[in-house]
């Protein structure tokens, strides 16, 4: 650490030269055995190479004000930033050391015109402190030793005693109060024997000589004992601040050697012996930093407590909201699940009246005809041509209406023929003269016309079952040969209602079939074709395109509504999520988190791509699991 | 002049069904239907140009391209259609729709399918009845699609002239 040869020590005293000849006349020869003293202008310091500067006295003056711009620019030189800075000054104020408070590089500030030794011991002493810090060993600190101490150590007990340790402070204590008292009985109690009790009065204090002691406090969490260090060496102290009472109940926590003190040998040697009084205070004083370090720290950790409560309350809440999030979702499949069984039970009982009805009609048909034919074959051959007419326009029929009733002069008839599917000019005029009983020929017709309504309704009600049959299975086996083209087919005719004012293009190319579950994938296509619908608020142009990529069965269903935000994009997956204001609504209350989770179930793929005007569904499927 | 009605539903087998219901009615007024809003507009010219006179008008909701409330919106927004009775015949409007049709066509009756024929006759016999009182038109022609006691005043009040 030290250096076989120390170097030089200097000391330079910078700035105003009003002082300079008492400044040299005090220092000097003050410092004269460690250090040479060296006086120069503040802003071109006499700096040299070969002695090291320890102190820098700096002389507060015109030109050396403001100080901390002065203080400053020594800095800025390296062989000055390790030197202790001292400020005489003979002005009343300072407004320009807040820098150098701040920094910490003022060690002391003395008034001019200095009026006693003071400046010459004190410099000396920062010397000492200087060197003591940075050179331990230095042989000149021994000439700074002032008797048996070091010099740089405070003079006054308090300040002294301060810096000792508890046990050494006790044991002065002790010296003093014996001093005064007379030999003072050392009292041995056992582990667990309580010193003071909250709340009683104190009648005197304890001095600590061996052992350790610890503090309680009874609080709502139960009794809570106080960190041991929370005790000093004199116990009963704090009682004194506060009407004799004690603040805490302290208990030996190991075998304790004490001596004790009633308050009026304490108030007799207070008064006969100082030391005992800057004891006392040095121990309450580091009794009482300690604890407020303590409280700090505690205050500290609380915040730090109450901030981790308030994160781990929010984590608690989103935790919650989620299970919520979940619970809902769960609860809605399994109404989901519970529909899809009524469908599939209602479906399954519409199958027989739905075959009654095609049946019968059909039958009513066969009657109706084989019962005319004899008799009446002009009317056979008006059901037949009633039942069987090609569909026309409104508009059609309202021109051939207009054209028979030009020819027959008879709009009520006119219209009964056209619906016979007549639309020629000539046949009706044959009808008509065939027919003379335009009450029969209206019936004729009528019951054609049922028939067909008859039948064409019974086969579309018979068209939704089997929709609704492959929808509605729950639970059912996964199979092969599932044809992705007859899911939408079919998932398109259950939600037709919806799409009414929407142009479908079906591009379906040729496709492999897929190993699935029908009515989960069903239920895909059904979410897909919903969530466009809903996006372009029930009209405009969707293309639903199948086709093969690879080994991959796509199934694309592409909108023309307004699309979706890029941010919201991200968000979609997320249960529950809706745009409550517009451009993005699910309807049938299903997330796209449940079309994923079904294709990605069938070992497929999802992915949402939007821009304004085109929004794609993706679903890709993987055909080589057929077996 | 005769008074019409006008059916507009597109699918043909319940538009057959709705002309047969009323075909009561066919010898005093003028029945006629449509499949869409379109072909609805083209019959409109067709009757006023007849110089018949549109009373009624039974839409459906649902109808590809313009939905039927929006061709009640616009019946009720122009003049010469505004004071014909309107009434929805729909097995699917959802209550916004319906919302719409009762606040901005001035939606005078709604008919649930299926629908009951003898309380569809009877809803349309009152609308009618309710045009001609409104109208303040001679009830005589139309008579026996209308509701007979109700006109009397007005047959009275005709008669005083």
């Amino acid at each position: 650490m030290s250096e076989p040869q120390p170097r030089p020590l200097r000391v330079l005293v910078l700035g105003d030269d009003t002082y300079t000849t008492s400044l040299s006349r005090e220092l000097v020869p003050a410092l004269t055995d460690i250090a040479e003293v060296t006086f120069g202008p503040a802003d071109a310091p006499p700096v040299t190479d070969d002695t090291t500067t320890a102190l820098v006295v700096l002389v507060a003056g015109p030109t050396t004000r403001p100080l901390d711009a002065t203080i400053a620019q020594l800095d800025s030189d390296p062989r000055l930033a390790d030197a202790e800075v001292l400020v005489l000054t003979e002005f009343e104020r300072h407004d320009d050391l807040g820098d150098a408070l701040d920094q910490d590089r003022v060690s002391a500030i003395f008034a001019l015109p200095s009026t006693d030794e003071a400046l010459a011991r004190q410099t000396r002493s920062h010397l000492a402190r200087w060197l003591r810090t940075r050179a331990p060993d230095d042989p000149r600190l021994q000439a700074l030793d002032v008797g048996d101490r070091p010099l740089e150590l405070p003079d006054s007990e308090l300040l002294r005693d301060l810096e000792m340790d508890d046990a050494a402070v006790a044991a002065r204590l002790v010296s003093a109060l014996e001093r005064a008292l007379g030999s003072r009985p050392r009292i041995i109690v056992p582990a667990g024997t309580r010193l003071t009790q909250e709340g009683r009065s104190v009648d005197g204090v304890l001095v600590l000589l061996r052992g350790s002691v610890a503090l309680e406090r009874p609080t709502r969490a139960g009794p809570l004992r106080l960190h041991h260090a929370s005790t000093g060496p004199v116990i009963g102290l704090l009682a004194l601040a506060q009407q004799r009472r004690a603040f805490f109940t302290s208990v030996a926590t190991t075998e304790a050697e004490l001596v004790h003190l009633s308050i009026e040998q304490l108030d007799l040697a207070m008064r006969t012996e100082p030391e005992v009084v800057a004891a006392l205070a040095a121990i309450a004083i580091k009794g009482l930093a300690r604890r407020l370090r303590r409280a700090e720290q505690l205050q500290v950790e609380r915040i730090e407590l109450n901030r981790d409560l308030v994160r781990e309350r929010e984590q608690l809440t989103r935790t919650l909201q989620e299970l919520e999030d979940t619970r809902d979702a769960l609860v809605r499949q399994t109404r989901l699940a519970s529909l899809g069984e009524l469908a599939a039970g209602v479906a399954h009982e519409l199958n027989n009246p739905v075959a009654a009805l095609t049946r019968a009609a059909s039958y009513v048909a066969d009657d109706a005809t084989r019962l005319l034919s004899g008799t009446a074959t002009e009317l056979a051959e008006l059901v037949v041509g009633a039942r069987s007419r090609l569909p026309l326009t409104t508009a059609q029929e309202r021109a051939f209406h207009r054209q028979i009733t030009e020819a027959i002069d008879d709009p009520e008839l006119a219209r009964l023929l056209v619906s016979a599917g007549i639309t020629d000019v000539d046949r009706a005029r044959a009808v008509v003269s065939q027919i003379g009983d335009q009450d029969q020929l209206g019936a004729a017709v009528g019951l054609g016309s049922a028939l067909r309504n008859l039948e064409v309704a019974s086969s579309r009600i018979a068209e939704l079952v089997a929709s609704l049959r492959t929808f509605a299975r729950p639970g059912a086996e996964r199979i092969d040969g599932v044809d992705l083209r007859e899911v939408v087919d079919d998932a398109l005719r259950l939600v037709e209602h919806r799409l009414d004012q929407v142009a479908i293009h079906r591009e379906y190319a040729p496709m492999r079939p897929v190993h699935g579950h029908p009515a989960e994938l069903g239920q895909v296509v059904t979410n897909l074709l919903t969530n466009a619908a809903d996006a372009m608020a029930g009209r405009g142009t969707m293309i639903v395109r199948t086709s093969m990529d690879g080994d991959e069965a796509v199934l694309e269903v592409i909108d023309d509504g307004p699309g979706i935000p890029a941010d919201e994009l991200e968000r979609l997956d997320e249960p529950r999520f809706t745009t409550k204001q517009g451009t993005v609504r699910f309807g049938l209350g299903l997330g796209l988190s449940i079309v994923r989770r079904i294709i990605e179930a069938h070992g497929g793929r999802f992915h949402l791509r939007s821009q304004p005007g085109r929004t794609v569904a993706e679903v890709r499927i993987p055909t080589d699991e057929v077996t | 002049m005769r008074l019409a009605i006008v059916i507009v539903e597109d699918e043909p087998g319940v538009r057959e069904a709705l002309e047969r219901d009323l075909s009561p009615l066919r010898n005093t007024l003028r029945v006629e239907a449509a499949s869409d809003v379109d072909d609805a507009v083209a019959l409109l010219a067709e009757i006023a140009e007849d110089g018949d006179q549109l009373a009624l008008i039974l839409a459906d909701h649902r109808l590809p391209g313009r939905t039927g409330v929006e061709l009640l919106i616009d019946l009720h927004a122009d003049a010469d259609t505004a004071a014909v009775r309107k009434v929805l015949v729909t097995g699917q409007a959802d209550q916004e729709d319906t919302i719409r049709a009762v606040n901005e066509a001035g939606l005078h009756h709604y008919i649930a399918k299926p629908w009951d024929p003898a309380e569809l006759l009877t809803v349309v016999r009152d609308q009618l009845t309710e045009f001609v009182l409104e109208q303040r038109l001679d009830p005589l022609p139309h008579l026996a699609a209308l509701d007979a006691v109700r006109v009397m005043p007005l047959l009275r009040d005709r008669g005083d002239r």
